[in-house]
């Protein structure tokens, strides 16, 4: 991998302010769209009332359904399209592996665990409200995955080194798995099964303001924590020797950035799943646009993929009526044409 | 129906091959063997069966395109699912039963004695040995999944052995074999059953019973001019009763309208925008073993938005348990519990 700078400064600057304008309208267009039909003025109206403009006639039903439901939903999903497409940039350039995404460390894995201890077993959380229990237990789970990718990584020495992480989250994820199967299998009742499949292929579906601030401060805490990482990222590029002569303390890098993608990544699944591909390919999708200097590529993959998650939840929620598409399977199929193409074009891979 | 019956299966798939069907014709034999060798025959019947005029056998049935033809009554009858078996404690006929199993709860309080007078195989599905151990000279089942090799084996292997089976068409594998739910279509699986079993006047006299309680039902009308929401499950999105199936059958019966009535099939996928749009006046909450009613309450309850909805806010739900949502013989007692339930809340539609 090579640093390439694609453009010059004021070329970056427009792409940051089309990118963002492309975000704002994206979210703009999915407020208006939903099972029950709010015709754009009154969209308008609720959000002018909320911002304090007055009463506007605004409807409890249309509140409801604009500011309580809606927005929360797509604020959710900028977050987690943010924190994904930014963690796989990182792990991307901190172990030097084109395939590596943000569930590298078991996260999700270990989050299904969790998952399907309540869905199927029922396992309760002590003083923690019904909704509450699944976010608790997937978030626990993906926590103690993550501490067993650690230790076995880390065992023989702690510097963390790209290729054992990556078996350790190999080997970890395939244990819980195999938990996960056979729970369902032996214990699976009633519709269990259809309900374990659709929380591991991600859903923003019942997201509400308390679990979508979290989400958005997450992406916040995310961006700035790797943007502060930015240069020695750069550095990493040139291969670890290289980063160590450029005075980068290497092991400690590595530990503070997989912990931490590890962590947002967490939040993201615990309240949204396992949404795969973001965190995979978009980054590969930005680099031809920005090149690989991480001051450009870290804002430019969360603004991208917080776009393709917007529009793969709007489709998700409205493609099929009455049924909500599992939104796992619209980030491939909007992703996966982009990535070919850009492949065919030679400018991926 | 789709949806349960392809859900009701927790065991996987597994292809039907000759040898299974050979080997579980060896162990019958050797079952067989195993108990004549030792000169036991099994544990008494509790009851002989009641007499029945042989100059109706023999009788031919048919359902899911598989027709069997019975020679003399049969005395030891298999029944899995829980619907099957309450096909059967509501005929009277629980003499006749040499076992059952798959309760999904429990059965009701006026059949409990009945249904504890026979061994019940297993709390799922039986094993292949387990249902050959209790000799069926009939197996009696409401999902498809019943007669995979590792339960009872196919129908026809079953009828090669000489044993008679049926399946309620509401399961059967082929989509456009089962019925569309109506208290007819319930009905004329009890008549079918209840002729197998040689006593077609018990089917007579439980659907005249039936037929005089609807008329009740209707003419009281608890449900006239009230919305329902009917939700089966789900927080992310509401599972809901819809337009053809038992939930329908159930609110028609006493008068109310289904809010999610014009969605297609028995349960559908709805959408909390829907639910807040209707405001409906009463919310039925369906208690399953593996969803209970008070979680959903809590939920809602607990929810941000949804607490908002009038009949939340005023506490106006109904508990229906899900064996009484399905089409069968419950589906009568459900509507009676929800018209019940509707009175007390002395709603004025």
């Amino acid at each position: 991998m090579s640093l390439r700078g694609a453009r010059g400064r004021t070329g970056l600057g427009l792409l940051a302010l089309g990118g963002l304008a492309v975000l704002v309208g994206s979210c703009a267009i999915a407020l208006g769209v939903g099972s029950v039909d709010v015709p754009v003025a009154r969209v308008l109206a609720v959000l002018a009332r909320r911002a304090g403009a007055g009463e506007l006639d605004v409807t409890l039903l249309e509140d409801q359904l604009v500011w309580q439901l809606r927005l929360p939903r797509i604020l959710g999903a900028v977050a987690v399209g943010a924190v994904l497409a930014s963690s796989g940039a990182v792990l991307q350039s901190l172990t030097r592996n084109d395939l590596a995404d943000p569930f590298l460390l078991g996260v999700s894995s270990g989050a299904g665990v969790g998952a399907v201890s309540v869905i199927v077993l029922g396992v309760g959380v002590g003083g923690l409200a019904a909704g509450a229990v699944l976010p608790a237990a997937a978030f626990a789970g993906a926590l103690a995955a993550l501490a067993a990718v650690l230790l076995v990584a880390s065992a023989g020495g702690g510097a963390l080194r790209p290729h054992r992480t990556v078996l350790a989250g190999v080997a970890v994820a395939h244990l819980c798995g195999a938990y996960t199967s056979v729970v369902v299998i032996m214990h699976g009742q009633g519709d269990a099964a259809r309900r374990v499949l659709a929380w591991t292929l991600g859903s923003l579906a019942g997201l509400r303001w308390g679990s979508a601030l979290v989400l958005v401060g997450a992406a916040v805490v995310a961006l700035v924590w790797f943007l502060a990482y930015a240069e020695r990222l750069d550095a990493f590029a040139f291969g670890e020797t290289s980063a160590r002569s450029l005075g980068v303390p290497v092991t400690a890098t590595r530990w503070v950035l997989m912990v931490g993608t590890a962590l947002v990544t967490a939040t993201t699944v615990a309240y949204a799943g396992a949404i795969g591909f973001v965190g995979l390919v978009v980054p590969h999708l930005v680099r031809p646009l920005v090149g690989s200097r991480h001051r450009a590529l870290l804002p430019a993959s969360a603004v991208a993929g917080a776009v393709l998650l917007v529009w793969a939840d709007t489709a998700a929620r409205s493609l099929v009526d009455g049924q909500e598409v599992p939104i796992g399977a619209l980030t491939a199929l909007i992703g996966v044409p982009v990535l070919v193409w850009l492949m065919a074009r030679r400018t991926v891979g | 129906m789709i949806r349960r019956t392809v859900l009701r299966p927790t065991l996987p798939t597994v292809p039907s091959t000759g040898p299974s069907t050979a080997r579980l014709r060896r162990l019958g034999g050797l079952v067989l063997a195993a108990g004549l060798l030792s000169g036991c025959t099994g544990a008494p019947a509790t009851g002989s069966a009641p007499p029945t005029s042989s100059d109706r056998f023999p009788v031919t049935v048919t359902s899911c395109g598989h027709e069997v033809t019975v020679d003399e009554p049969p005395s030891e009858v298999v029944t899995l699912n829980q619907g099957a078996t309450e096909v059967v404690l509501a005929l009277g006929l629980a003499d006749q039963l040499a076992g059952t199993a798959y309760l999904d709860d429990a059965v009701p309080e006026e059949w409990q004695a009945a249904y504890d007078a026979v061994p019940a195989l297993s709390a799922e599905y039986p094993t292949n040995e387990q249902l050959l151990a209790a000799r069926p000279d009939f197996v009696y089942a409401s999902y498809a999944s019943a007669f995979e090799p590792a339960v009872a084996g196919t129908q026809d292997d079953l009828a090669a052995s000489g044993v008679g089976s049926y399946l309620s068409p509401f399961g059967c594998p082929e989509a456009t074999d089962r019925p569309e739910a109506s208290f007819e279509a319930v009905w004329d699986e009890v008549t079918d059953v209840a002729s197998a079993l040689g006593h077609p006047e018990a089917a007579e006299r439980l659907r005249d019973e039936q037929e005089d309680q609807l008329a009740d039902l209707r003419s009281g009308a608890a449900g006239e001019g009230l919305d329902v929401l009917w939700w089966d499950g789900g927080t992310k999105s509401p599972n809901v009763g819809a337009g053809d199936g038992g939930p329908q059958l159930v609110l028609d019966a006493v008068g109310a309208t289904n809010v999610f009535g014009d969605l297609p099939g028995s349960w559908a996928e709805g959408s909390w925008e829907d639910v807040l749009a209707a405001d409906p006046d009463v919310i039925v909450l369906v208690d399953a073993v593996w969803d209970r009613a008070a979680d959903k309450r809590a939920y809602l309850e607990s929810d941000p938005v949804l607490s908002g909805l009038t009949a939340v806010r005023e506490q106006r739900y109904a508990v229906v348990p899900f064996s009484a949502s399905t089409a069968g013989v419950r589906l009568v007692d459900g509507a009676a519990s929800l018209a019940g339930q509707l009175g007390e809340l002395g709603l004025d539609g």
